[in-house]
């Protein structure tokens, strides 16, 4: 062994009273989550806000389908950057590595239960799949690629790139030991062994690229090939779902790796080039997207069918304009916070420096009217009326916007949180864009001469959603508990 | 040795996959009820997962076999 580990490294096994107290506290999330899907499974979909297109003008698909179609996106990160740093050499982004390829294996675990709450009979569904599953359907390849081939490779890679820390930690007397030894499954870190890695780990990186294009363009034709369904049919799908995949998960990682930089205290590691480098990196992916957006825009509104105006304009205008341009709103205020580092130094240093006390509290501030109105969208409450939810609404727009305003000189001088922000708002932009592919078109966009739908989501399947999000910290959060978050190898030898 | 058996799965996997594709599953002709949108041979699709699988699965294959000169 070139190095030998001397204590378990980045807090394995540590567990301090607000870590028991935030695991338990998303155990009672997951709990709730479990207690909501059993109702929907004794009662039926009836409890959710899901109904047939057209003759009940609602939407089959809706948080469910949205949230897979999110969660797979989030996957895109990770085994991009562990391919991409294996390709390319990127030696200084190697700490983020690990923490990514667990992002993707959990958000691929997370897209296949958001899936399962969708079917009325979902063992019935799952038997059928294996069994009667069409190879010319989208559908063949989402589960084929994303879920068993995408997961698996995932998973090979995970495992084959922590075999080495494995062995080290081996050598550490502990409870743990046992199951270090048989990840490590022999391993001895000889020089012959290391190379033999080195091949693997390529040629993985070099099967994992195509598959993993492959995988989020066959999830962008289940909707881009429906020619029966205005809004989904196009070409820019596919190509739209990779990129919106790479905003997604990149964004995630940013805010994973800020997390953990505070959490670990490992500024070393997780130095500052790494969040500049992604953060470029998922600048140049949203300003792809937007590009792609516009132009799908532009088309359909100038010369599209009329079904394609009216769900173009509902987008714009009409039911879903406040999703559609919070979204927008999001990526734009990336965009900004993501080209403050490249301001001239001399402009950055005129900029008043600010403490971002002020800016949070604003932005405590903000959620209190945007949880009384989503509560009421939701049919959770009513206490309003549509004016004072309207009002309401505004004063959530204004108070966020003074949050942004005043966080921006803080985020000027702290790449950090920078990217961390960036991050955040990308995913909120991620979620409501995915929400826009998959709603407005099963409830405006029927050809035949049905009157608009709706779909309000219940507390149903808001509850299972939530409790997907917390089920995946939880297995995110255990895992680093009991395996290294970044190479433990790298970081000795560095220290040797 | 361990090429061998690392290159033989992936031949295996891939031939798994177009077998299970083109020739269990994939309908051929014209159709003429229902049923023919079903692979014609019930859980083809389980066997193109199996081989997608295979062929990731020869990575383990090849860096966990031992060394003979370890032996």
């Amino acid at each position: 062994m070139a190095a030998r580990v001397e204590q378990l490294p980045y807090g394995i096994g540590r567990f301090s009273i607000r870590l028991y107290l935030l695991l338990a506290a998303l155990l009672v999330i997951v709990g709730w989550g479990i207690f909501a899907y059993s109702r929907q499974f004794v009662e039926g979909l009836v409890v959710t806000g899901l109904r047939d297109i057209g003759t009940m003008g609602g939407a089959t698909w809706g948080l469910y389908i949205s949230f897979d179609v999110y969660f797979v996106g989030v996957s895109f990160a990770g085994i991009t950057m562990a391919a991409l740093i294996r390709l390319f050499h990127l030696e200084h982004l190697r700490p983020v590595s690990r923490m990514a390829e667990a992002l993707t294996v959990v958000a691929l675990i997370l897209a296949a239960f958001s899936v399962l709450p969708d079917l009325g009979q979902p063992l019935r569904g799952i038997v059928n799949l294996f069994r009667y599953a069409r190879p010319q359907s989208p559908f063949f390849g989402t589960f084929t690629l994303v879920i068993s081939g995408y997961l698996f490779a995932s998973l090979v890679y995970l495992y084959l790139d922590g075999r080495r820390d494995a062995a080290l930690l081996a050598q550490q007397p502990g409870p743990l030991r046992g199951f270090y030894r048989l990840w490590a499954a022999g391993y001895r870190d000889t020089p012959a062994e290391r190379a033999r890695h080195e091949r693997v780990s390529f040629w993985l990186a070099i099967a994992i690229v195509p598959l993993l294009v492959t995988a989020h363009s066959t999830l962008g034709f289940v909707f881009g090939i429906q020619a029966g369904r205005p809004g989904w049919f196009s070409t820019l799908q596919a190509p739209g779902f990779v990129v919106m995949a790479g905003v997604s998960g990149i964004g995630l990682l940013l805010v994973i790796a800020a997390v953990m930089r505070a959490v670990l205290a490992e500024r070393e590691q997780l130095h500052e080039g790494i969040f500049r480098w992604l953060g470029t990196l998922l600048l140049l992916l949203i300003l792809t997207y937007l590009y792609f957006m516009v132009v799908e825009l532009l088309t359909t509104t100038y010369a599209g069918h009329h079904h394609e105006v009216r769900i173009s304009l509902s987008l714009l205008t009409g039911e879903f304009a406040w999703l559609f341009w919070g979204a927008v709103a999001a990526l734009v205020l990336a965009v900004i916070v993501l080209l403050l580092p490249f301001l001239p130094p001399g402009l950055r240093a005129r900029v008043p420096a600010t403490s971002p006390r002020w800016a949070l509290v604003f932005g405590v501030a903000a959620l209190v009217p945007a949880s009384l109105v989503a509560l009421q969208g939701l049919n959770l409450l009513t206490l309003f009326s549509t004016g004072a939810q309207r009002l309401l609404a505004w004063l959530a727009v204004a108070l966020a916007l003074l949050c942004f305003l005043l966080l921006l000189p803080y985020l000027s001088r702290n790449v950090v949180a920078a990217g961390a922000t960036a991050g955040i708002l990308v995913n909120v932009a991620a979620i409501g864009k995915r929400l826009l592919i998959v709603v407005p078109s099963q409830t405006h966009g029927t050809l035949l001469p049905y009157a608009e739908g709706s779909y309000t989501p219940t507390w149903v399947e808001v509850s299972i959603v939530v409790g997907l999000f917390a089920l995946g910290a939880l297995l995110y959060i255990l895992f680093f508990k009991v395996f290294p978050v970044m190479e433990v190898h790298a970081a000795e030898e560095g220290a040797q | 040795m361990r090429a061998t058996l690392a290159i033989l799965m992936v031949i295996v996997g891939f031939a798994l996959q177009a077998v299970s594709y083109f020739f269990l599953a994939a309908p051929w002709g014209i159709p003429s009820s229902p049923v023919y949108s079903n692979p014609r041979v019930p859980f083809a699709p389980t066997l193109f997962i199996l081989g997608v699988m295979l062929v990731f699965l020869a990575a383990v294959v090849y860096e966990l076999l031992p060394d003979r000169q370890a032996q």
